[in-house]
């Protein structure tokens, strides 16, 4: 079964190699004279105001953190939709019972407004 | 066989290197990327074990979404790299206490099956090329194991619960539409007719 891979293992192989071709070349060939000037960091023509890692706002967090949840959710059904035409109604009851305990927390979610954006 | 053993060796490596990478890069984002790489070499481990679905799983949801997340509070929490190294020698004790605890742990359970080692697991039959190992784990997931996925199913609702309750903050003093108050609206409620004598030119 494995043999059935090989094409991405090939594929995996290729795609490094051209990776590191890429860096590689474009190290050697390219023209590198940097000074001081060039090396330090601008921005739009002034001087940085701030650093890079400014404080987000909590809020882009709990966004990914819900996507994941439901990412996750996602993941149960492809097996399930595999195996459906030999669980037949058990396995779909027990889906729909997955589904609700998670669509309680859907309604959480919206009623709390955590989907809003201001 | 040999092939694989060298794919598998392949990617031991890659994962080992990357591991150990994650905790020397000083560069935290650095970090993440290769934990990125560690989970990419041992979703491939995976794939050589045929199971499919794991490995399949631990790129779209470890690397997919997972890390993403990593990534975000790395950059979000302001890391300063100064201070990180500061309390480096006070917890030394500590951690290597507890480093040393976990590896005897380890060591515990593989010394318990004997000595470890590729002769001390058989190898599993080698399935066609029709075997799905996805619908597999289907049929037994949804009805041996039932219980603990409805138990994950509820996990997953104490999640959400405690994303929302913990990260959500309103904002006091910030105007809002509100979609639905604006659809109900009347004539009445802002429109006003008034009654006046019509006005004569000036002049006339």
């Amino acid at each position: 079964m494995l043999a059935q891979y090989l094409p991405i293992l090939i594929f995996l192989c290729i795609s490094t190699v051209i990776g590191i071709a890429l860096v590689v070349i474009g190290g050697l060939l390219g023209p590198t004279r940097p000074d001081s000037e060039k090396l330090s960091p601008y921005e739009c023509g002034f001087e940085a105001f701030e650093d890079t890692r400014t404080k987000f706002d909590v809020r882009y967090y709990l966004i990914a953190i819900l996507f994941i949840i439901f990412d996750l959710e996602i993941t149960f059904f492809l097996p399930w939709a595999l195996a459906l035409d030999t669980l037949g109604m058990f396995g779909i009851v027990a889906m729909f019972v997955f589904l609700a305990e998670l669509v309680i927390g859907y309604i959480v979610i919206w009623k709390r407004g955590a989907l809003e954006w201001e | 066989m040999i092939v694989q053993e060298l794919i598998f060796y392949a990617f031991s490596l890659v994962m080992v290197f990357a591991a150990v990478a994650v905790i020397t890069v000083r560069n935290p984002v650095y970090a993440v990327l290769f934990l990125v790489l560690a989970f990419f070499s041992a979703a491939a481990i995976w794939m050589l074990l045929e199971a499919e679905f794991l490995a399949i799983i631990l790129v779209v949801v470890y690397v997919g979404a997972v890390m993403v997340l990593f990534l975000f509070v790395v950059m979000m929490l302001d890391i300063n790299l100064v201070p990180l190294k500061e309390g480096f020698i006070r917890y030394l004790p500590v951690a290597a206490i507890v480093a040393v605890a976990m590896a005897i742990e380890l060591l515990m359970v593989l010394w318990s099956r004997g000595r470890f080692g590729v002769d001390m697991f058989p190898v599993p039959p080698p399935h066609s090329a029709d075997y799905s190992n996805t619908r597999e784990l289907g049929e037994l997931l949804y009805s041996n194991y039932l219980l603990p996925f409805e138990v994950a199913g509820v996990v997953l609702l104490v999640a959400i619960i405690a994303a929302v309750a913990l990260t959500l903050r309103t904002r006091p003093g910030i105007k809002v539409q509100n979609p639905s108050v604006q659809v109900r609206t009347r004539r009445d409620a802002s429109v006003r007719l008034v009654k006046m004598k019509s006005e004569k030119p000036r002049g006339a």
